[in-house]
């Protein structure tokens, strides 16, 4: 059986359906699966199984676009298959890791106060995830690099990494909620998103409008079937990049506007009703004074609480802070 | 076994593996270079002229080349429509260059010569050409008159080199070059493998203005 370590590009390499394992796949998937495992062990915690589901989707959506056929009908043959494994590595695998990180496991593989947690922060800040992003998604689609990095195994791996590294810098400030890791918040998280949605059409432009083969290991691979020329391939790479990778970023700009709006209904209901509670318990409590004091009444006391004003001070209330 | 040592095992192993002779190739996926003299294509050092053979058209029509060809520059291939590689990108490159630079067919012959007359009768030449363009000529003979046709430009002969990993029969290594002919009849220029469609754009409208 022929082995290998990443997928590649073989120019002139006849297609044949015969299986040929990628050693580093299966490598990466272990490592990301056994690291999570072994650190909640070490931390004495339980897995939690929504979160463990979604980061081993995760990594089975890396593992299934990198790993034969796949990885090397993406690398080697197809463009359009190539995109595709770009679309799954951004827009499903490295959102479905991050969501699935733990807090607690963030801030033990990243502290705040160490260099690591500094370089993270700094890297996902969100106009320096954006920039990032950009810089990868344009410089790995030149056709310069991906004909000369993706003839080489350990080319192809590098440009994977990128593509992931980029990816789950640009989704962090957009999934993490931790404020203290720069977090953004509504609207902006939207706007955010939309922006690189935008700027991701200029390549998506290219690959589609161009009226040559932009890479040439796509163009000189050995057809898997007579008919489907390289531009064709190359415009549904296009179409690829544009319509799935647009439906799935807004779609999740969709989600994560929705969830948004649910939670700030959801913490709108809450205060009413604490608001709501609070004024029926003063008035409780105003009740009995009130029927004490005489007719005239205390002006500085009762028609200002039941209107429902706050009291000077009150921590709770944000209009007395 | 320390955390270092299995890590370093891993890089080795990693190295190793990417390193494996089958990943690499020798043909480069920018395609040809621009030479000094603003062609792609390869210059001939050695003069050359259209071999004086008479091969058979799809129709079974005597085909004699040096009469045929003799008038148009001539792109001339050698190959056979089992090949998986290297003919499909070719022709592939060729049709799409000809339509995209506005070549006409009646200004330059592209002609397909089947090196393997065993699986390539005129029906399975002409239905392969139509993948590409239906206006490129396919030739077809026994191997005996091939083989001159290739002797007669120094091109080696074709050898079947084992069986077609996809199950396909056998594969027939063939030279794997376009060589271009002027309307005299002379090899003028050659296109190894690796050609891409930028480099037929770029030389097809020169090969029609300075061949002619």
């Amino acid at each position: 059986m022929n082995v290998a370590f990443w997928c590649s590009s073989e120019p002139g390499q006849i297609w044949t359906w015969r299986y040929t394992p990628f050693l580093g796949v299966w490598a990466v998937a272990g490592a990301l699966i056994g690291a999570y495992v072994l650190a909640h062990r070490r931390a004495g915690r339980v897995l939690d199984p929504a979160m463990f589901r979604r980061w081993c989707f995760g990594v089975l959506a890396l593992f299934a676009v990198s790993e034969w056929p796949l990885g090397q009908l993406g690398v080697g043959y197809f463009a359009t298959i190539g995109i595709l494994r770009y679309v799954v590595y951004t827009f499903v695998a490295a959102p479905l890791l991050l969501s699935g990180l733990p807090g607690w496991l963030l801030d033990r593989w990243f502290p705040l106060d160490s260099t690591r947690g500094r370089a993270l922060s700094a890297l996902t800040s969100w106009p320096a995830a954006l920039i990032i992003f950009n810089v990868v998604l344009f410089g790995t689609h030149v056709p310069i690099t991906v004909d000369t990095l993706k003839v080489w195994q350990l080319g192809s791996f590098f440009v994977d990494v990128l593509h992931l590294g980029a990816a789950l810098i640009w989704w962090f400030p957009a999934i993490r909620r931790e404020r203290a890791r720069g977090a953004i918040q509504e609207p902006i998280r939207a706007f955010y998103l939309f922006a690189s949605s935008v700027l991701m059409f200029v390549p998506a432009a290219f690959l589609t409008f161009s009226p040559l083969p932009l890479y040439g290991l796509y163009e000189l691979a050995p057809p898997l079937w007579l008919g489907f020329d390289p531009i064709s391939d190359q415009q549904a790479a296009g179409i690829m990049m544009n319509v799935v990778g647009g439906f799935v970023l807004w779609g999740i700009i969709a989600a994560l506007f929705i969830r948004w709006a649910k939670e700030n209904e959801h913490a709108d209901t809450v205060a009413k009703r604490e608001r709501d509670a609070r004024t029926l318990a003063r008035m409780a409590a105003m009740a009995p004074a009130s029927a004490d004091a005489p007719a005239s009444g205390d002006a500085a006391g009762g028609p200002v609480a039941a209107a429902g004003g706050a009291a000077p001070g009150d921590p709770d209330d944000p209009a007395s802070a | 076994m320390t955390r270092r040592s299995v890590g370093i095992l891993a890089v080795l192993l990693a190295v190793l593996t990417a390193c494996d002779p089958a990943s690499t190739t020798s043909i480069a996926a920018q395609g040809l270079q621009r030479g000094p003299d603003g062609w792609h294509g390869l210059p001939l050092e050695v003069e050359r002229s259209l071999p004086d053979v008479t091969l058979l058209d799809t129709e079974d029509e005597p085909f004699p080349l040096v009469d045929e060809l003799t008038g148009t520059p001539t792109l001339l291939f050698f190959g056979y429509t089992s090949c998986p590689d290297i003919c499909p990108v070719h022709l592939a490159a060729i049709a799409s260059a000809m339509e995209s630079s506005g070549t006409s067919y009646l200004d330059v012959d592209v002609v397909f010569v089947s090196v393997d007359p065993e699986r390539d009768t005129p029906e399975r030449i002409d239905d392969y050409l139509a993948n590409f363009s239906a206006r490129m000529i396919g030739l077809h003979e026994d191997l005996d008159v091939v083989g001159e046709a290739l002797a007669a430009l120094d091109l080696p002969g074709p050898i079947v080199e084992g069986p077609d990993p996809r199950g396909e029969g056998d594969l027939i290594g063939h030279p794997a070059q376009v060589i271009v002919f002027d309307a005299d009849g002379e090899a003028r220029r050659t296109y190894p493998f690796g050609a891409r469609r930028s480099d037929w754009i770029g030389d097809l409208p020169r090969i029609v203005e300075e061949y002619s």
